[in-house]
């Protein structure tokens, strides 16, 4: 059998098979509401005399099928790309996940029709969504028509693959976007901001002061939310050190997180313990003992590596979790029931507990550790933890105390988690056992990883990727969380190194730029 | 009278019932370039690494200019002055050549990390001097212009050097080189060879020698104790291995000794 065969044949199973899934779940309503939505309604109703929603499925439909014959007629690594054999890998794509849907419309058409309720079986495929798939068609004539329609949109997929997406048009499409790239960065607006001093500086100001005006036009919600994104901004930094840089794969991490919150909670709110505090007073006492809670879970367990690290402060992180709902210690963390009227900051009476205001906050912090992390990562320090996470006996030869090093990437990793806790739960003006358990463990690794191992705006982007993007997924309903795994799972297969991966810094290059600059000057003198 | 740079008295290292050091004695002059031979599993890289502190010997001596190494870390050793380099080049790949310079410097370098969050004057000085003298290694080893190249991408014959280059930042009193001619074409080889020769001659430094490759065993060492299942069976200049029916016995087995 033929290369091109082969590969339709798979594709078509695939995306038969996908096409039936997401039939099943309901999703064919959802994605007819989307379409619609980022249609607009109102223009597709009476295009081929048929109903809003039916042409809005079709338009997905015929995606899908576009898509399977493309992925048909991939390109053969011993076969000559032609005409012949690239249609007849993306039309038997197109047949076959024609012949699947097709079964599928006839099966629950006639299902729908004898009577069957089959949402028992599968919660959301309600007579409506049934009444939708089948397009207002018999089961028979819909089955015939979706084999044909699949079988022309498998063909125009083909088309698609050999003509756009490896044939001349690609080619003519990457020309134009280099030169229009080039004309861009080379344009006078560009380069007057790369030669002039002054100009890049009022750039930033007003870059910055745009920023900052941000937090007082969105409103409360979206400030709360940018809050969250940024205090996990925060927790990434702190373990992006530990994990990122220094190699250390921590999966208890929340439990810094949970000192952090568990210390603003006890000392500024009047129960269980009537301290009351000042906020300011519990920032550097949560940053201390969250860093010396991260010395002393290192000093036991950072002489494992890899895997079992992972294992043992995964451990620990339930072993905080647990003993924070645990009875035994209700008189002094307040149990499973937490600590609620949590004390927020002031400033000269003043008090600053709008999600507005922690806004400012958190980007303050924000600033702050990541100006903490540069300057370590460029420093010996940090490239004693990247040793370390290259390879770790070597490290050891050349003279690393890969000890004491590991020690210190855990604290301050865990410090800036510290502050991350203490701002959390003075935010919430409550904390309780539930906001520390492990998913906050994963939901922070997850965002180094896909924002990219050690890079700080890697940091910053899988926060907003992770905390962010699920808000604006919010429109999906049931399947904002389908697909947010399926967009993540997607973006690492896409970009395994992450979104904004770390790039090495140039100094070579740059140290002869600045020799021949002083050699330049007459002075001599620095900046 | 010459200065004894690396001494060993009884060094045994066992793996369960394998002796895979037994008993060595050796005694490195310094400033001479030393090889350890022996056929594959003969014991030499253990015995690497025990003199580097990886592995703890259980029996033995290990002394270096008359200090004990015998219970220190490895990076205890490494800053009283014995560098290494491994048979399987084993660089920070995903760091660029100079990063990875810059780390054999770490302890010369004195910044903690609280004076590298503040940037003092003196954590500037030191960094500026370190990348100095990282393109200054850069060069000696003949990679300059190459520094901003992540070791990964680097071709073969310049990772091996780059490892050297890694191994010199600590400024070591003692080279360990495992097998650096692994992998070369002749004229690799010969180059070098020539480079180990400049090592001593310019850098003082006294060289340790694993190799395979008779002809830099015998072009460049001028001593050389040979290792057959962790037993030393012979030490004498180039010329006395040679003619040494013992070595060509564990090297080619007893009919070709007697052949010969």
């Amino acid at each position: 059998m033929s290369h091109y065969l082969r590969n339709g044949l798979n594709a078509g199973i695939v995306f038969g098979i996908v096409t039936i899934f997401l039939v099943l779940i309901g999703f064919t309503v959802t994605a007819s509401d989307l379409i619609g939505t980022f249609l607009g309604n109102a223009s597709a109703s009476g295009v081929l005399g048929l109903p809003a929603v039916t042409f809005h499925l079709l338009i997905f439909l015929f995606l899908l099928g576009v898509w399977s014959g493309a992925s048909g007629a991939r390109k053969s690594p011993t076969e000559a790309d032609s005409w012949r054999r690239v249609l007849s890998g993306a039309g038997l794509a197109g047949l076959i996940l024609g012949i699947l849907a097709g079964g599928l419309a006839m099966l629950i058409g006639s299902l729908l029709l004898a009577g069957v309720r089959m949402s028992t079986y599968f919660a959301q495929l309600l007579p409506d969504a049934v009444r939708l798939y089948l397009l207002g068609l018999s089961p028979a004539s819909a089955a015939i028509f979706y084999v044909i329609f699949f079988f022309i949109s498998g063909l125009l997929g083909g088309v698609f693959a050999y003509r756009v997406l490896r044939g001349s048009w690609r080619k003519k499409f990457s020309i134009w976007i280099n030169t229009k790239t080039q004309w861009i960065l080379n344009g006078s607006g560009i380069q007057l901001f790369k030669r002039t001093k002054s100009i890049r500086l009022i750039v930033y100001a007003l870059a910055i002061g745009i920023v900052l005006l941000i937090p007082l036009v969105i409103g409360d919600y979206w400030n709360y939310t940018l809050g969250t994104v940024g205090i996990y901004v925060l927790l990434g930094l702190g373990l992006n050190i530990v994990v990122g840089l220094a190699g250390l794969l921590d999966l208890g991490y929340v439990a810094f997180f949970a000192i952090g919150g568990y210390t603003v909670a006890l000392l500024t709110a009047p129960a269980p313990h009537h301290l009351l505090w000042s906020f300011w007073i519990a920032i550097p006492i949560g940053i201390i003992l969250a860093a010396v809670a991260g010395v002393l879970l290192g000093v036991p367990v950072l002489r494992l590596r890899g895997d079992y690290l992972a294992i043992v402060t995964l451990g620990f992180g339930q072993i905080i979790a647990i003993m924070l709902r645990s009875d035994a210690l209700i008189a002094f963390t307040g149990g499973p029931k937490g600590v609620s009227a949590v004390g927020g900051p002031t400033f000269f009476g003043r008090s600053l507990g709008t999600p507005e205001d922690f806004v400012y906050l958190i980007l303050l912090a924000v600033v702050l550790v990541i100006f903490v992390t540069i300057r370590l990562r460029s420093s010996r320090v940090g490239r004693a933890w990247e040793a370390i996470r290259e390879d770790e006996t070597v490290a050891r030869a050349m003279g690393i105390n890969t000890w004491s090093h590991k020690l210190l990437a855990f604290a301050i990793g865990a410090a800036f988690a510290g502050l991350g806790g203490v701002i959390f739960a003075s935010r919430n003006q409550f904390t309780g056992p539930e906001d520390y358990n492990l998913m906050v463990s994963f939901n922070v690794l997850a965002s180094v990883i896909v924002g990219g191992m050690g890079s700080i705006p890697g940091v910053v982007g899988g926060a907003f990727t992770l905390k962010g993007l699920p808000e604006v997924l919010r429109e999906l309903e049931n399947y904002r969380i389908l697909a947010f795994g399926a967009l993540l799972v997607v973006m690492m297969l896409v970009r395994p190194e992450g979104l904004l991966p770390t790039s090495r810094r140039k100094m070579e290059i740059k140290e002869l730029h600045e020799d021949a600059n002083e050699a330049g000057e007459t002075s001599g003198g620095k900046t | 009278m010459e200065t004894i740079a690396l001494e060993t008295r009884g060094l045994t290292k066992r793996f369960g019932g394998l002796l895979a050091v037994n008993a060595v004695d050796l005694s490195i002059s310094e400033k001479s370039i030393f090889s350890v031979i022996g056929p594959n599993g003969a014991g030499k890289t253990t015995f690497y690494n025990c003199v580097t502190g990886f592995y703890a010997p259980e029996a033995g001596e290990i002394l270096f200019f008359n200090k004990s190494l015998v219970g220190r870390s490895p990076d205890q050793i490494a800053e009283m002055g014995i560098a290494r380099t491994y048979q399987n080049i084993r660089l920070f790949a995903n760091m660029t050549a100079l990063e990875n310079i810059l780390i054999g410097q770490h302890h010369l370098l004195k910044t903690s990390w609280f004076e590298a969050i503040l940037q003092t004057p003196r954590m500037r000085r030191e960094e500026t001097g370190a990348l100095g003298e990282a393109m200054r290694l850069l060069r000696f080893v003949g990679l300059g212009g190459l520094g901003d190249q992540v070791a990964r991408n680097l071709p073969y014959g310049a990772q091996r050097r780059l490892e050297v280059a890694r191994a010199l930042a600590l400024k070591p009193r003692m080279l360990l080189l495992d097998e650096p001619t692994a992998g070369m074409n002749p004229i690799e080889t010969m180059e070098m060879m020539r480079f180990i020769q400049r090592l001593r001659d310019e850098l003082e430094i006294t060289i340790l020698l694993i190799e395979h490759d008779m002809r830099v065993v015998m072009g460049i060492s001028e001593y050389i104790a040979v290792l057959d299942y962790g037993v030393k069976i012979a030490e004498g200049t180039p010329r006395e291995i040679q003619g040494n029916t013992q070595v060509i016995e564990a090297y080619l087995g007893r009919a070709a000794a007697s052949a010969a």
